[in-house]
């Protein structure tokens, strides 16, 4: 039985520890053997202030996603089941898009003559431009869109969990909508709001597509950064350093989502 | 809380007679959002193809003959279905002989090894991406189609051990007993016996490891060269340095594979249940 897992397990050997265990020496011994590409990646500013933008944008793109998701995953619960189904595929159909498919849109509907600024216009005036596109705001609404049906699925998962007739016996006592929302529904989904916003943490700290289009250079986050040290500065070391921090971040989140969940990002498919 | 339902019981907040339908508005702003960027590709890419604009000002086959004739397009897209179905293929021997093996037997380190074969899902393409191009360019072997397929299977094998096991699960192992019993070999079991209770998993399991291939830009990036550039590697930098009209086309054909695909899956677990 052990020869069915075989080859598998020499690919991984060959092809993931590997590559990752030189990415570690590299960012050790790169040019030679030296903690000073760790040093650099905590005293120099640029270093610090693309760490700051990559937890804000992540901090700030998860609360966007849980804002945006929980009213739709909420609706999803209320259906019957077959329209659920139905509906599932409005969710399905941009998690199965190419995040290229999706920045290639957001360039035309944020931009300058996009789709928002012509409506901007019609209702507050010719003069009105808003800036949405290679800031701030435009990584933050790409990164929400790429990462809302995780936390859609992570937040229905736990909805349809929960035990239905708790919420009848506070239709019965004669609690309104709301008063069964606030008490009932909502306390109980904060499992999957909690796993919902762990899994977008762990997505967007890695980040690379999103920001580097939709972003200016102000929006930089580690993966650009460690793009930028490959392509243009050949700094091998510092690029490994970084991918070194990002993954012990994102392992450490990741670590926790399986704690608090027993699956993994795994049971979104 | 005691408090709040005595009050709430007395009289109707405006809250509460607003809460469904604020809640409804809400939903409908996120839908819209969900699909807007898939949807609105589609009418663009049937404009004239010199300019980007929404509504397209006169409508065209224009942008469709540009990516059809264009032979680094088709170049691009023909590599990209090439490392798809070669990391299909390799995906899915792999995944399922190892999800197979895991779970018929019990061994110690079980669950890490689980683990550490899923872990690559956890892990920030960025990070793949930098390791396969130290790895390879040490091999010599950046720029290869084999690099590609290697890396991409590391992406797409996880996704094809979790749909194996879910499969898995549901094949009565008394089935293969009795097979066993019967005389049958272990292959001759797999062959007569699991695969075909199991076809559906491996229909599904066959079209995410292509469509993860086949999406792949990150790693694809780092490790392809000019010529054995991907279709979404061409993509992004086309986005990035000059926005071509052609990739409304491009987008919306992709759209409309991905919404087959989401289609196919659904209708398969439907059919697995």
């Amino acid at each position: 039985m052990i020869a069915f897992i075989v080859p598998l397990a020499v690919f991984f050997a060959v092809f993931f520890v590997l590559p990752l265990a030189l990415v570690v020496l590299a960012s050790l011994f790169d040019p030679v053997l030296t903690g000073s590409n760790y040093q650099e990646l905590f005293t120099s500013p640029l270093y610090l202030r693309v760490l700051r933008s990559t937890l804000e944008i992540s901090g700030l793109s998860t609360v966007a996603t849980l804002l945006i998701a929980y009213p739709v995953a909420y609706h999803l619960y209320k259906q019957p089941p077959r329209r659920r189904t139905l509906l599932m595929t409005l969710v399905l159909l941009p998690f199965w898009t190419s995040i290229l498919v999706k920045s290639f849109a957001f360039t035309v509907l944020l931009g300058q003559d996009g789709i928002i600024n012509n409506i901007a216009r019609a209702l507050f005036g010719q003069d009105t431009a808003l800036k949405l596109l290679f800031n701030r705001p435009g990584v933050i609404i790409g990164m929400a869109h790429y990462l809302l049906p995780f936390m859609i699925f992570a937040i229905l998962t736990s909805l349809l969990a929960q035990n239905r007739d708790l919420r009848r016996a506070a239709e019965v006592m004669g609690a309104g909508r709301l008063k069964i929302f606030r008490s009932i529904t909502l306390p109980l989904s904060m499992p999957g709001i909690v796993a919902g916003c762990l899994i977008c943490l762990v997505l967007s700290l890695g980040m690379f597509v999103t920001p580097a289009l939709l972003g200016g250079p102000k929006d930089m986050m580690l993966a650009n950064l460690v793009e930028m040290h490959v392509r243009q500065t050949l700094d091998w070391g510092l690029a490994a350093a970084l991918t070194v921090l990002l993954i012990i971040m994102t392992g450490a989140l990741s670590a926790i989502i399986s704690h608090v969940r027993g699956g993994g990002l795994g049971s979104h498919g | 809380m005691a408090a709040m339902g005595k009050r709430t019981l007395k009289r109707p907040s405006l809250a509460e007679h607003w809460f469904p339908a604020l809640g409804i508005v809400a939903a409908i702003f996120g839908y819209v959002f969900l699909v807007l960027p898939s949807l609105i590709v589609i009418p663009m890419s049937f404009g004239t193809g010199s300019e980007l604009v929404f509504p397209p000002r006169s409508y065209s086959l224009e942008l469709y003959r540009q990516y059809f004739q264009e032979s680094t397009w088709m170049a691009v897209t023909g590599q990209s279905v090439k490392v798809g179905l070669a990391t299909m293929a390799v995906s899915l021997v792999f995944g399922f002989s190892a999800a197979y093996g895991i779970s018929r037997t019990n061994f110690r380190g079980k669950g890490l090894l689980t683990v550490f074969l899923l872990s690559p899902m956890f892990m920030p393409h960025i990070a793949m991406a930098l390791a396969m191009y130290l790895y390879l360019s040490r091999l010599g072997l950046v720029g290869t189609t084999f690099g590609l397929v290697a890396a991409h299977t590391l992406v797409t094998v996880p996704f094809v051990i979790v749909t194996a096991f879910a499969g898995l699960r549901y094949v009565d192992r008394n089935l293969e007993l009795a097979a066993a019993t019967m005389g049958a070999g272990r292959l001759r079991i797999i062959w007569k016996v699991v695969l075909p209770l199991i076809v559906p998993s491996i229909i599904v399991a066959s079209l995410f490891a292509f469509l993860l291939s086949f999406d792949e830009v990150v790693i694809s990036y780092f490790i392809s060269s000019v010529q054995s550039e991907t279709l979404p590697v061409k993509m992004y930098s086309s986005i990035h340095w000059e926005i071509s009209p052609v990739l409304a086309a491009i987008s919306s054909l992709l759209t409309v594979l991905s919404f087959g695909a989401c289609v196919a899956m659904s209708l398969l677990q439907r059919n697995d249940q």
